[in-house]
């Protein structure tokens, strides 16, 4: 299983995510693929983003049973407790938006 | 500031997708790069065909340039279909696009020992034990038509269907009895997935092993296979409800018959399977050849995909 949520990305990227996903809200998208077709779908993205954000869920093996990765800049950036993946959402800044540590 | 260009599309290998979607009435476009559906109502419906073997499209759809474009590139295998699914005609990756692969099923083909040793394989694969040893072709033929008509009886009786015999006339639909245009829908079915599964393994539709002479021989040899473990038993057991539109329901449980018989997993290995029964190397392009002045690039897909 794989979910996808990108914001504020060029029209071109999110007809491209249909070609494999279903839509099912604005820019959440849905489907169940492979790995590789996961990093070639997360390629694409890495390339069409322009000015937008997006992050990537999949079903692993892992203890959450998920992993998820994220790019572009967004206020809720992914951190990471003692080996478990979480989300600390930031304070609005007043000089635009926070970057992610890199 | 350069407009980001997104990577060239590529077809993915057929085990990664799903079967078959069917498209009823509507305008098939691209929309922002997106393969869509506009019914009458302006109603937008978007289809991943990069997930899709092939998508059957019936009376009533148009289809746009820029989507069989986009078709081609995701290697979707688009079918025309007519009533209750019978195919009309298809487009998609065009076959061939591997020379080697054409050269050595042609080879197979044309070698009477090679041909009789697909062949039986293809008759160990699907009857699930090896046939009589010492036999031609045609005496094959032979035994496996009366254990094809023996099966449609049993699973007659099984499902309590009144069975008279297989009837294939195309040209009279209405008039045949309800577990025949079961069995026909279902066929389609499988037909449409072989096709596509045939195209991206760079192999030729047409020439066959067991059946000849017709555009698709080969995708019914491969269809063959797998039919009685698929699509032949849920042809029976719809046609035993008594259901008031045979061919939807029939669909249905052909897709739940394809994804329980890991079908798509299985159909492209199978197909190299029973070629490389036939004992010959895929042949090596001859000396004097001229390499390639632009190499290939390497693609997901599978091995006919021009990706």
């Amino acid at each position: 299983m794989l979910v996808i949520v990108v914001e504020n990305v060029p029209p071109r990227l999110r007809g491209r995510l249909g070609l494999w996903l279903v839509e099912v809200r604005a820019g959440v998208y849905v489907g169940d693929v492979s790995k590789r077709v996961r990093a070639m779908i997360w390629d694409n993205i890495e390339k069409g983003i322009d000015e937008g954000n997006a992050v990537m869920a999949w079903s692993t093996n892992t203890e959450s049973g998920f992993d998820f990765l994220t790019l572009g800049a967004n206020r809720r950036i992914p951190v990471e407790m003692d080996g478990i993946q979480l989300v600390s959402f930031l304070p609005p800044q007043e000089e635009g938006v926070a970057k992610p540590p890199l | 500031m350069p407009q980001p260009i997104l990577p060239p599309l590529k077809p993915l290998p057929i085990k990664d997708r799903i079967s078959v979607v069917y498209v009823e009435r509507g305008n098939l476009d691209v929309i922002d790069g997106a393969f869509v559906v506009v019914d009458v109502t302006g109603v937008r419906t978007q289809i991943p065909i990069g997930t899709v073997a092939c998508l059957m499209l019936e009376p009533g759809t148009r289809v746009s340039h820029s989507a069989v474009v986009l078709a081609a590139r995701v290697g979707c295998l688009l079918v025309w279909i007519g009533e209750a699914g019978v195919r009309l005609y298809a487009a998609g990756q065009p076959g061939g696009a591997r020379s080697d692969r054409l050269l050595y099923q042609a080879k197979l083909a044309l070698d009477d020992t090679a041909r009789l040793k697909v062949v039986r394989r293809m008759y160990a694969l699907r009857f699930r034990e090896e046939p009589p040893e010492r036999r031609s072709v045609e005496q094959l033929r032979g035994i496996e038509g009366v254990r094809v008509r023996k099966m449609y009886d049993l699973l007659a009786r099984q499902y309590k269907v009144e069975w008279k015999r297989r009837n294939y006339d195309h040209t009279e639909w209405e008039s045949g009895d309800i577990p025949n245009r079961c069995l026909s829908s279902a066929t389609a079915c499988i037909y449409g997935i072989c096709e596509a599964a045939i195209l991206a393994a760079g192999y030729a539709p047409a020439v066959g092993f067991i059946h000849t002479g017709k555009p698709q021989s080969f995708v019914y040899d491969i269809a063959d296979i797998f039919k009685f473990e698929t699509v032949v038993p849920v042809a029976f057991r719809i046609a035993a409800k008594k259901p008031r539109d045979p061919e939807r329901e029939v669909r249905l449980a052909c897709r739940d018959a394809f994804r329980q018989t890991k079908l798509l997993d299985r159909i492209v290995p199978t197909i190299e399977e029973v070629l490389a029964a036939g004992g010959i190397e895929v042949p090596k392009a001859h000396e004097e050849a001229v390499t390639m002045a632009i190499p290939n690039k390497e693609g997901l897909g599978d091995a006919g995909h021009r990706g």
